[in-house]
Formats: structure tokens, C-alpha cells, sequence
């Protein structure tokens, strides 16, 4: 299988902080690769290395078979940073010609695409053709629909997209899966960050989750999931379950984790434990269940189990 | 080379067709216009300046020295109506007398008074006190009419026939200087220091204009946080060149519109000044050779492109815009500085002060064509200069090219000195 990228024994230090540390990963073509990580954890400063915006200090960054460095590659790349803006005073059609022409696109190919762009995300409609507008006359979710253009009108071949999901709304949050989905259909690499599970769940077919700057675990998400299953018991109650529920679920010799959200709680078994004697405890307990399920582990819990709350604690007030 | 073209072309196109640039364009020449106009059809107007002969003349001589004076300073050619008053006093009584005049000047009846006494007749400062005691051409008017008259009347005393003394004495000699260099004569000196001025203070205006202008789009295009997208895209060298020489074009075309708009009213000045009343003037052009112009303009340019890039490097360390005027302020006052020498420069032109700030490199672009217009600076050290503010240009390109790697995705507080001396260091 060819491989788009691929991170060999990588290092980034920023004055005494060590930002990503011994990183190696190989994200495959035509996958949608999810690089999950609390803040903080050094995903900005990995993909900002793949862009050569920044030079590791050790080990090897390839994209598309070369160094990011080489010549030509980075117009094959497009790249949707976290923090995201475009020129206010410039009119859209223009901000995106100039985006697009720095990706080596003529003028001409360009203001073709935008048009197709435009429509397609319903910023040209016959009631107001917003490519003519200023960028600040546009509303948050437009600028957003914008930029994403921007990002993809040179059709590149690897698309890296920095928290994709930050700050949409609904709509183009929907809008911006369908998308990714479709370049995956095109045979396109899609590489994200995210510490949205959910999206990452649904969306990636591979993972690497990072923390503190080191790879915790990553690969097929079949198989990361698969890996850390069995062991967990989703339960739903019909009405808010008792205080004798609760000692229940504190019980470590059944229980080694709850993560419990009152009428719906997501558990780790502990080892040995059965869970029919769990049931049993349960209904003892007087609780009125409505479901009781034994799951494969969710990414969100993999990613609490792998990282642990200390990891998270960390990389909150660690800085990017 | 595509993508600094792109980069170029977005900063030009973008800014040469903003209202505030085609405004300015306009409205510039006008300006100057006016300000060379103006003050001449004031000055016109005010020019039958019936004021100098309406005044009293406190007369303490005992001659008719007095009269004799607001005879000149009436009729002349411009034919006044208005006369001086003549009030004959004796020395002592000269105080009363003036606080009188003064009174009566603060009442509006005299625009001021002048005292005459028997040391004036010696040769000794006369006194004048008045509203219009700060306009120069009142007081060359006053003056003239005193030594005409005391020397009119001295002669008269040794017997000489008053006619003739007036025909003798009617001297209106002034100097037209003109510079002279190893090519000859160089035209009117006072042209040359004219030109001078203006040649510095056009450079100077414009650095600081555009300076700002991309001071500005540096910082705007990092907070709004475009700036990630486009080096994602270009090397931040390219980027950095794309908008220095975008914007350095910008400021070219505005000298070049203002240049040939100028020439096109210069041209049609005739019917133009028709309609203001006045004559056609005179105004020769300080001749200047073919090689200095082309140092001239490289001056120009090589001056501009490097304080152009040092404030985009400065634009590129800070966050917000607030911060921005405060980084650019060493870059600010380098052309202060050399905004500051022009005029020590202009007295002693071949001063030891003189020959080092024009050749330092970044205090030359102004300096240099100053001194160049008001004395002989020889080709070798001209070209020695030139080189100079070319090793300089680059030197501030470098930097700012080092600034601007590091700078562009840096956020939050100013970096201190040690930090960005390590950021030189590590890009």
C-alpha cells in the first residue's frame, strides 16, 4: 500500500519544552487518518512538521514520498490550520483566486473551480452571489464554507486539516464530513486532528492518538477498537437510579471505571469480573434497567484510558 | 518565481485600487499645489500692503526727516492713498508719545508707529512697533525707506542738489546667486537648496507613508491568522519579497502619477494662473545630469525597499497593531534621524556631520541626494555610497527574512531582544 506520510523517530523542542517526542507513524493513501490527542499534546506542532512550517530537530518527515521541503510537493498539499482567517477587505472570488494561485493554479482554472465551490456550498444562489461580497460582509459559517474552499480548490492529493470541527455549526460541520468522505471515495488522503471522539469514531479508518508529545497507540480503528473490547458494559436506566446503585458501581472488585453520565453509565469491568453478576448486583441494588449491554470500548474511552485523566490535566494547561 | 508574482500581484492590485489610494493619488498634487499658490495669491492680495504707510512716525530728529520718510512710504508705484502721520516731538517727551501711539494702534486707528531721534541720523537702529512687525516684506519696506532717507538727507547737508541725490540714491540692486560645480554653473542656489529639501522630504514622506502601510498588512495578515494559510503555501521569503516589492510599486506609481500630473499642469499653468490674476513666473529647473538622476532614483529605491523591509520584519514579531507602532519605532527613527541632518547637512555640506550620515547606509538614501543637489560630490563616492546602501538593503531583506520565518506563527507577547536575537539565529 503507498504510504502519504510518514513520520520516523520524530522531535520538536521549543526552548526547554519538549513538544512532540520519538513520533513514527504511517498514515497510508486514501485513508482518513485521525490524530487524536488532548491540547496540547503536540498535534498542531506534527502537522505543522509535515508542512515544513516548522523543521523537526530529529528524524525524517516524508509527504507524498518526499520531504515536505522538496519542491512542488506542498502545492499537492492542502491545509486548513486551527486558527483560521482570510483578508476582510478582499472580495471573496479574489481571496480565493489568490489562495489558489499560490497552489500554482492559473487564474483562469481557478475562477472556474470557485465558481462550482461557490454553488456547491450554496454561497452563489440567485438571490446574492456572495463571491462578489468583502470577506467581513460574509457571516462566520460563510467564512468558514470559504475558507474550506480555499483549502481544497487545488484539489490536492493529501488534505491535512488542523480541528476541522472548532467553531462550525451544525450544518457545516455535516457539510465538512460529507466532504471528507467524498475525497476518501476520490482516493484522497485526509489526515485531521480532533479531540472530538465521536467525529473521529465515525469518520477515520485509521487513528493515532498522542499525548504529551508521544504516541500513545495508533492503527486501523477496527482493530484499536477490537483490541480493547469486552470488558465494557454500557447501561441504561429508566429513571435516575438510586443512591444503592451508585455503591454498586463504585464496587472495584467489579468495577474498575464508570464513566457516568446519570441515566446512562458506560463501565469497565474489572478483571475476572462477570458481568451477569454485575446484572445481578444491579437489579438487587433496585435498579429499573432499560438496557444492558455488553460493547466494544468507544474511542473516547480508549482515548481516557490511554491518555488518563492525569494526561489530560497536563495537556490542558500545557501549551501548543 | 509564480508564487512571489501571485503575492505581488494580490498587494498591488489590492491597494492601487482602494478609495484612499486613488484619493491620495489626486489629491496630492492638488495639494502641493495649493500650497505653492495659495500663499502667493495671499501674498498678491495683500500686496498693495497699504498698511506700511499707515502708521505714525514719532519724529525727534528735528529734521524733516520724518516727512521726508512718509513721502517714500506713500505713492511708489503702488500709489497708496493712505499716509503716514508725521508728529514732530523733542527726546524727552518720547515716552508719553509712545504709549500714546500704542493706545491709539491697539484702538485699530494705526497698524504701528516708528520712532526716529537724532541717533538715527548717525547711523543708529531705528525703532518700530505695530501689528504687522513680523511680516518681513513690511519691515525690508520700512527699512529701505530709512537708509534712503538718512542718506538722502546726509547728503543734502554736504551740499549736494537734492534731485540729484534722489536719482542717486533710488538703489534697488538684489542678488540672484547661482552654483557653480566641476560641470559649471549650476543654476539658481537657492533652487538647488529648494530642490534639495524636497527631494529629502518626498523620500521621507514615503517611507514613513508605505513603511506603515506594510507595517499594517503584516500585522493584520497575522492576526487574522491568514498568515498560516500562506506560508503553508509560500516560502515566507517569497512571501516577504512579494510584499515589499508589491507595496515599494504601489509608492513608485504614486510618485510617477504625481510626477507626470505635475508636469501636465506645469504645462497648462498659463490659463491656469490666468484665473487667479497672476503672472506667468519664471521657474527654472536646477540642471541636473542624466547621472545623477539615475543615482537619484536608485537612492530612492534602494532607500525604500530597505526600510520597507525592516518594517515588515518588525510587523512580523508582533501580535497586534497596537504593539506594531511601538516595534517600529527604532525603524521610525532612523529616518527621523536622517530627516534631522538635512538641515546641518544644507549649511556645511562638506562637513565632517555631512559626509558620515550620507554615507551611512541607512541615513545615505536620504542624505546623499541632498548634498548631491547643494554641492559637488565626486562619482567615486557616489558609487561608494550606492554600494554601501545595497549591502545595507540586503542586510535589512535578510533580517527581516529571518524575522519574518520565525515571527510569522509566533503569538502572544512581544519577544524581548535575547529572543529575537535567538530567533535570527535558529531560522
Amino acid at each position: 500500500m503507498p504510504v502519504a506520510v510518514e513520520l520516523s523517530h520524530v522531535t520538536k523542542r521549543f526552548d526547554r519544552h519538549v513538544a512532540v517526542s520519538d513520533l513514527s507513524l504511517t498514515v497510508p493513501t486514501g485513508v482518513v487518518y485521525g490524530l487524536l490527542g488532548p491540547n496540547g499534546a503536540g498535534k498542531t506542532t506534527t502537522i505543522r512538521m509535515l508542512l515544513n512550517l516548522i523543521a523537526p530537530d530529529e528524524g525524517t518527515v516524508r509527504i507524498l514520498g518526499v520531504p515536505p521541503s522538496a519542491p512542488g510537493v506542498i502545492d499537492r498539499v492542502g491545509y486548513l490550520p486551527e486558527e483560521r482567517g482570510l483578508y476582510k477587505k478582499m472580495q471573496v472570488r479574489r481571496v480565493l483566486r489568490f489562495l489558489g494561485e499560490l497552489k500554482g493554479l492559473t487564474g483562469r482554472e481557478a475562477d472556474k473551480r470557485i465558481d462550482a465551490w461557490l454553488e456547491r456550498f450554496g454561497l452563489d444562489t440567485p438571490a446574492r452571489d456572495w463571491g462578489d461580497a468583502k470577506v467581513d460582509e460574509l457571516s462566520r459559517g460563510m467564512q468558514q464554507k470559504v475558507q474550506f474552499i480555499g483549502t481544497l480548490l487545488h484539489d490536492p492529493e493529501l488534505v491535512v486539516l488542523d480541528e476541522p470541527f472548532s467553531g462550525l455549526d451544525p450544518i457545516n460541520a455535516q457539510a465538512l464530513k460529507d466532504t471528507v468522505l467524498e475525497l476518501r471515495q476520490r482516493g484522497r488522503t485526509v489526515i485531521f486532528s480532533t479531540h472530538l471522539m465521536d467525529n473521529a469514531e465515525r469518520l477515520c479508518d485509521s487513528v493515532c492518538i498522542i499525548a504529551q508529545g508521544e504516541k500513545v497507540l495508533d492503527g486501523d480503528v477496527t482493530a484499536v477498537r477490537e483490541a480493547h473490547s469486552g470488558r465494557s458494559v454500557a447501561i441504561a436506566f429508566v429513571e435516575s437510579p438510586p443512591p444503592t446503585v451508585a455503591e454498586v458501581l463504585r464496587d472495584r472488585t467489579l468495577v474498575t471505571r464508570a464513566d457516568d453520565s446519570n441515566r446512562s453509565v458506560e463501565v469497565e469491568l474489572a478483571p475476572n469480573a462477570d458481568p451477569q453478576q454485575l446484572l445481578a448486583r444491579l437489579m438487587a441494588a433496585g435498579a429499573r434497567l432499560e438496557r444492558f449491554e455488553l460493547v466494544r470500548s468507544s474511542l473516547h474511552q480508549i482515548f481516557l484510558e490511554a491518555v488518563g485523566a492525569n494526561g489530560i490535566e497536563t495537556g490542558v494547561v500545557g501549551d501548543e | 518565481m509564480k508564487k512571489f508574482w501571485a503575492v505581488f500581484r494580490r498587494e498591488y492590485l489590492e491597494r492601487i485600487q482602494s478609495r484612499w489610494y486613488i484619493f491620495a493619488t489626486v489629491a496630492g498634487p492638488v495639494f502641493f499645489g495649493s500650497v505653492i499658490t495659495i500663499p502667493q495669491v495671499l501674498t498678491r492680495k495683500a500686496k498693495p500692503s497699504v498698511e506700511v504707510s499707515h502708521i505714525i512716525i514719532l519724529d525727534a530728529t528735528g529734521t524733516d526727516l520724518g516727512l521726508r520718510i512718509a513721502q517714500s512710504l506713500r505713492g511708489g508705484a503702488l500709489g497708496d492713498t493712505l499716509a503716514a502721520v508725521v508728529r514732530p516731538v523733542v527726546s524727552t517727551a518720547l515716552p508719553t508719545a509712545q504709549n500714546m501711539a500704542t493706545a491709539e494702534v491697539v484702538r485699530h486707528q494705526w497698524i504701528g508707529y516708528l520712532v526716529i531721534d537724532s541717533a538715527a541720523m548717525a547711523g543708529a537702529d531705528v525703532y518700530y512697533a505695530g501689528r504687522n512687525a513680523s511680516s518681513v516684506q513690511d519691515m525690508n519696506r520700512l527699512t529701505a525707506a530709512v537708509r534712503r532717507n538718512v542718506l538722502a538727507l546726509r547728503l543734502e547737508r554736504v551740499g549736494l542738489d537734492p534731485q540729484r541725490i534722489r536719482s542717486l540714491t533710488d538703489v534697488r540692486n538684489e542678488i540672484n546667486a547661482d552654483r557653480i560645480t566641476d560641470q559649471g554653473r549650476g543654476g539658481s542656489a537657492e533652487l538647488s537648496t529648494l530642490f534639495a529639501y524636497l527631494v529629502a522630504f518626498t523620500l521621507y514622506t514615503m517611507i514613513v507613508l508605505y513603511g506603515n502601510v506594510i507595517l499594517r498588512a503584516v500585522v493584520d495578515e497575522k492576526s487574522s491568522r491568514v498568515s498560516e494559510v500562506v506560508v503553508a503555501s509560500v516560502q515566507p521569503d517569497t512571501l516577504l519579497a512579494g510584499k515589499v516589492f508589491g507595496v515599494s510599486s504601489v509608492a513608485v506609481t504614486q510618485v510617477l502619477l504625481w510626477v507626470v500630473m505635475s508636469t501636465i499642469v506645469y504645462k497648462t499653468r498659463g490659463p491656469l494662473l490666468h484665473l487667479f490674476h497672476l503672472d506667468i513666473p519664471v521657474i527654472p529647473f536646477p540642471t541636473i545630469s542624466a547621472t545623477s538622476v539615475v543615482a537619484l532614483v536608485l537612492f530612492w529605491m534602494l532607500g525604500f525597499l530597505c526600510y520597507a523591509a525592516l518594517f515588515a520584519g518588525m510587523g512580523a514579531i508582533v501580535t497586534n497593531q497596537e504593539d506594531a507602532t511601538q516595534a517600529a519605532l527604532p525603524v521610525t527613527m532612523l529616518v527621523v534621524l536622517a530627516v534631522v541632518l538635512v538641515v546641518p547637512v544644507l549649511i556645511e555640506p562638506n562637513g565632517t556631520v555631512a559626509r558620515v550620515a550620507s554615507w551611512f547606509p541607512f541615513t545615505a538614501p536620504i542624505l546623499m541626494p541632498v548634498r548631491m543637489s547643494v554641492t559637488q560630490v565626486s562619482r567615486y563616492e557616489v558609487s561608494l555610497t550606492l554600494c554601501g546602501v545595497a549591502f545595507g538593503c540586503a542586510a535589512s531583506l535578510w533580517l527581516a527574512a529571518r524575522l519574518y520565518r520565525v515571527g510569522l506563527l509566533m503569538y502572544g507577547k512581544r519577544p524581548s531582544l535575547r529572543e529575537l536575537v535567538r530567533w535570527i539565529r535558529a531560522a
